[in-house]
């Protein structure tokens, strides 16, 4: 039951992303790429 | 006994403006520039009898700028003779058709209304927003430390309203301009405003749509010439005894076992001080200046994890008619979505535009003084970028010049090839090469939500004591009135913890 919910929340999370606009994936992609840097740079 | 009790490293307005509060409290204060002039990018320059501005063209959002001087005892209207550009700006097309919104909110609505009458009521809803955000993010972001989680707890406490405007974190510039305003010749107008802080609309958070609305609340032009900011606070410190070299390059940070005890110049000359605020590139700081050996390994994770911000060119026109221009700022109309499309496919892939757009600044519109009888300055901010594909800025600054004056005197400036008496461009490598800034970037850092608040460089720093950061690497980021809110954020600091 767990797995289908984690596919099923994994399968429409990649559905909301293939409806995006070419612009919008870019920010988001920009935005996780950052997240590794995130504690990092708190440190800064 | 220290040389000091701070050295100030950059006589651009963070640091300038640090140095003369420090100096108010007390403390003997220097400040080294590297060139011969005050203010960095906020500074002017003269040629053959024409005043132009290096950089920055106009200031808004002054609250922050009149605290700074209500705490040296004075007011910024005091120290600076302000005039108000009203119209704020006009937003050309390349049809050669024009809007001009004044400072008037209602005589914008009516500007906008005539394109769009339902874009016209909505920006009343877009102010409303907008007025309540300025509100709140002055009186707990803008000159408040931003250094740690607790730090924005306390922000948040300050003003809870905070809460309410999460959502503007969250979108995206691009998000907020297309939920108020639907017709593309009002978007138009709201397109380029996003390039301010140095990111396309969608790559920048909504937060920074604030900007089409702040422009209402008043756009000013110091009388002789953006360098009068700096220059009256870098008075307002030499009276308190602040002083402040020129041509002196500082090489190095002295540290020993992580806290500061001084600079050493070019020439090698050691200055000693146990405090040193910091007024440039926060990445030339920490990986040039003090050097990585003195960093813990996270440090130097996060500091070479941030990109460069964008640079700009600027081409600097001395003209003997006066354009047929009608507002201090005028602007080429460009979508967000247009805006979004020259970052993906010029600035990305570094091929300069055909058909650029940019900003138009003429400031004779507001101080004659600038330039002689009947003459006009024009200084142009076309967009452009640092890293050019197979070539570089000494070999296409020509062809840029030539390329963007012609098209503006086809559809913005008639007549303007005709009046040239004096040219001079300031190209992304100039930048570089004249102020230190790396790769151009007049806003030191990217400026998106990953770079902001406490994932920005910190004012105080955590890595090494005694250092304090100014200017657009640090809080609240690039801009005048925020370089300004750094210098003043840095002081009350320094005031708090280092008596």
């Amino acid at each position: 039951m767990r797995k289908i919910l984690c596919l099923g929340i994994i399968g429409a999370g990649i559905y909301v992303y293939s409806t995006l606009t070419d612009s919008k994936k870019r920010f988001i992609k920009e935005l996780v790429r950052q997240i590794p840097f995130l504690v990092p740079r708190y440190f800064v | 006994m220290a040389d000091y009790d701070v050295i100030v490293i950059g006589a651009g307005n963070g640091g300038v403006s640090s140095g003369a509060l420090l100096a108010k409290q007390g403390r003997k204060v220097l400040v080294l520039e590297q060139s011969k002039s005050i203010g960095g990018c906020c500074s002017s320059f003269q040629k053959d009898g024409y005043t132009f501005d290096v950089g920055a063209s106009i200031v808004e959002v002054i609250k922050p700028i009149e605290l700074a001087f209500e705490k040296l005892g004075t007011t910024f209207q005091r120290e600076v003779d302000l005039i108000e550009c009203d119209p704020v700006m006009t937003i050309i097309d390349r049809d050669g058709s024009r809007l001009t919104y004044p400072r008037s909110i209602d005589k914008t609505a009516e500007a906008i209304s005539a394109v769009s009458p339902s874009d016209g009521k909505r920006w009343y809803q877009f102010v409303k927003l907008m007025s309540e955000f300025t509100d709140v993010a002055l009186n707990a972001f803008f000159t408040e430390p931003a250094d740690s989680l607790t730090d924005m707890a306390k922000m948040f406490a300050k003003d809870p309203r905070f809460f309410k405007f999460i959502p503007l974190f969250i979108k995206s510039y691009q998000d907020i301009m297309e939920k108020y305003f639907k017709d593309e010749r009002i978007l138009k107008t709201m397109g380029y405003q996003s390039l301010y802080f140095g990111h396309p609309p969608a790559m920048i958070p909504g937060m920074f749509a604030l900007i089409p609305y702040t422009e209402h609340m008043g756009v000013y032009y110091p009388r002789g010439g953006m360098i009068q900011i700096p220059e009256a606070f870098r008075r307002c410190g030499e009276k308190l005894g602040m002083q402040v070299r020129f041509n002196t390059l500082v090489k190095k940070v002295l540290v020993r076992n992580r806290k500061v005890e001084g600079v050493m110049l070019s020439d090698g000359t050691e200055i000693t001080s146990t405090l040193v605020v910091s007024n440039i590139n926060a990445k030339t700081l920490y990986l040039d200046l003090i050097g990585e050996e003195h960093l813990p390994g996270l440090v130097k994770t996060g500091i070479k994890s941030y990109k460069y911000s964008k640079g700009v060119p600027m081409i600097y026109v001395g003209l003997d008619y006066k354009p047929p221009l009608d507002s201090h700022h005028s602007l080429i109309a460009v979508t967000p979505q247009g805006v979004n499309d020259y970052w993906f496919n010029n600035v990305e892939k570094g091929i300069l535009p055909e058909n650029n757009f940019g900003l138009i600044c003429w400031p004779t519109h507001a101080d004659k003084s600038l330039a002689p009888e009947g003459h006009h300055v024009l200084n142009l901010i076309p967009e452009g970028f640092y890293h050019l594909d197979g070539t570089n800025w000494d070999e296409e600054k020509p062809r840029f010049i030539e390329r963007t004056l012609k098209a503006l005197d086809k559809f913005a400036i008639p007549g303007l090839m005709d009046h040239i008496k004096v040219l001079e461009c300031t190209s992304p490598l100039d930048f570089e090469r004249k102020l230190l800034l790396p790769e151009g970037s007049i806003y030191a850092l990217q400026q998106d939500l990953p770079a902001a608040a406490a994932f920005r460089p910190n004012a105080r720093s955590r890595a090494i004591k005694g250092l304090y950061l100014t200017g657009s690497s640090a809080h609240p980021g690039g801009g005048v009135p925020t370089t300004i809110a750094s210098g003043y954020i840095a002081s009350n600091l320094i005031e708090k913890y280092e008596q």
